[in-house]
């Protein structure tokens, strides 16, 4: 009993630790993106750009090769599902839903965690076992403006934009499957889909993806500066960064999703 | 506290504790200006907590260093960032940043830290790496130098901002002895040439006979001796006189010894 009580308690101080870090990088990293620049203190343009290009434009190839596959199997499975029930015609609208609302942001986001989230862990952590982060401090360089605004900013604007691509390619896919392979008329099919979303849809996709893109880079930055020893740190730490935000962000499209569509 | 002429560095009763466990217990040396000074023990002595507590990679507990008459361990981050602007440090690991070339590496703190035109923190960049011996090396990556090109490098990089002093840790570590002298000399090199202030960590007995103005000898988290290297050479302290002669411990005693530094229990000879 006491065991328990005991681990139970560890686990919620650490927890609790972990999350306080964690605020802390987050307005220590906000402070230099709104704050800093007031004080003349720039951003490095070049190292956001560079960031940006990284997570959204190099993953795009991947996430609209995925999201069209999934927008095929989406089709194909409602298709089998719906006809039963002659509702056939239903696919374009269950597809286009699906992926606005929720499957498009999703899977961006699990996508660019496994790319570039732990990318940043192990990034920053093999920074700080060769003593790098160390270096940036010893020379007066702040390793939250040098490291983690490039890459916050970088992916808090590629995410969202990757989705919509997403979005889109998903589209597709469920247009590409019921066209050729349902016989399904595609102007009916595009129109079906346009009406099916509703604006809100849309604000609910966007925003969700805004909120992924900060969970993937502060976890993984977070990761990656509690690296300790050497490269096992590194890849204990990397797992570990890929596994906690794809967890917040499942949990935090949950409540989203509450948010959104619990009175409706 | 009154800064005594000649001191750039001033530490005292420096206290520093990981959680409960002591691992500097009440220390204090003065570092004179110009002068090599040597940090010298063994594993566990506390040297390298030392060197991130006077380059302010770490706060201590208690005590206080004092950096050119302002004390390092209370002044704002700002000032503290201006302070950092006088120091330069050489890693252990060199640590030049990997996806940048050597060149790149040694133009960082000019880029961030003046207002300099391109072309001449070009031209600062050159003269470093001349200095080091590393001319001609601009455009190489990190990765594509020898161990001890990597360390010159590191060394450029820590002038980069014609610091006053240049704290090395462990600058001959991992290199084969004609490089690790080479590295020496450059250190001596340096001193004369512009005056500067080293504080160096490194357990290299040939390397303390050739650069050391002074020495202090740490044991599990205090000073046991300080001044040249003639007098403690001369210490009536048993470990003192151990280290120099080289005589290993009685079989387990220093595991022993590691052991208690690592719970905190720190004992005196």
């Amino acid at each position: 009993m006491t065991a328990i009580l005991g681990y139970t308690g560890r686990a919620f101080l650490l927890g609790t630790h972990a999350f306080l870090a964690a605020c802390s990088l987050i307005v220590d990293t906000l402070f230099w993106i709104v704050v800093a620049p007031l004080q003349g203190k720039g951003l490095r343009v070049r190292a956001t750009v560079e960031q940006f290009v990284r997570v959204g434009y190099s993953s795009l190839p991947i996430v609209m090769l995925i999201t069209f596959l999934l927008g095929a199997i989406l089709a194909m499975q409602s298709a089998y599902q719906l006809s039963r029930f002659g509702v056939a015609y239903l696919v374009p609208n269950l597809v286009a839903v699906a992926a606005v609302r929720e499957l498009a942001p999703l899977m961006t986001a699990i996508l660019i965690t496994g790319r570039s989230g732990s990318a940043f862990t192990a990034e920053i952590g093999t920074m700080k076992v060769s003593e790098e982060i160390d270096a940036l401090e010893v020379m007066g360089l702040n390793p939250t403006k040098y490291l983690v605004v490039p890459k916050f900013i970088g992916t808090t604007l590629a995410v969202p934009l990757v989705t919509m691509v997403a979005t889109f390619t998903m589209i597709l896919g469920g247009f590409a499957i019921s066209t050729a392979y349902l016989g399904q008329d595609p102007r009916v099919y595009l129109e079906s889909s346009a009406d099916a979303i509703t604006m809100k849809d849309f604000v609910n996709g966007f925003t969700k993806s805004v909120f992924f893109a900060m969970v993937i880079c502060v976890v993984g930055v977070y990761r990656g500066f509690e690296v300790e020893g050497g490269a096992e740190g590194v890849g204990k730490k990397t797992t570990s960064s890929v596994v906690t935000s794809i967890f917040l962000i499942v949990v935090l499209d949950v409540l989203f999703t509450y948010l959104f569509f619990s009175e409706s | 506290m009154a800064q005594a002429a000649g001191n750039l560095i001033e530490v005292t009763d420096l206290v520093v504790k990981y959680g409960d466990h002591t691992v500097i217990d009440g220390m204090s040396f003065n570092v004179r200006r110009g002068e090599t000074f040597v940090i010298l023990g063994g594993s566990g002595s506390g040297k390298s907590t030392l060197l991130r507590n006077l380059v302010g990679l770490m706060r201590p507990y208690s005590g206080c260093i004092m950096f050119d008459g302002n004390d390092f361990t209370q002044m704002s981050d700002h000032d503290r960032l201006e302070m950092r602007k006088k120091m330069g440090m050489c890693f252990q690991g060199s640590a030049l940043f990997g996806s940048m070339t050597v060149a790149e590496n040694v133009a960082m703190p000019l880029l961030e830290h003046t207002k300099l035109e391109r072309s001449t923190i070009d031209i600062m960049v050159k003269i470093k790496l001349e200095l080091v011996g590393l001319g001609g090396f601009e455009d190489y990556m990190p990765a594509e130098l020898s161990g001890g090109m990597r360390k010159r490098a590191g060394l450029a990089r820590a002038m980069a901002m014609d610091p006053e002093v240049i704290f090395y840790d462990e600058p001959s570590a991992g290199l084969d002895p004609i490089v690790g002298a080479g590295l020496d000399m450059l250190i001596l090199k340096l001193k004369q040439t512009f005056s500067l202030t080293s504080v160096v960590v490194t357990h290299e007995l040939p390397s303390v006979e050739l650069i050391a103005d002074q020495v202090c000898m740490l044991d599990q988290g205090g000073v046991a001796e300080l001044g040249t290297l003639d007098e403690v050479k001369r210490s009536s302290n048993a470990y003192v006189q151990q280290f120099f002669a080289r005589r290993p411990s009685e079989e387990g005693d220093d595991d022993a010894r590691y052991l208690r530094t690592l719970r905190g229990d720190v004992d005196r000879d």
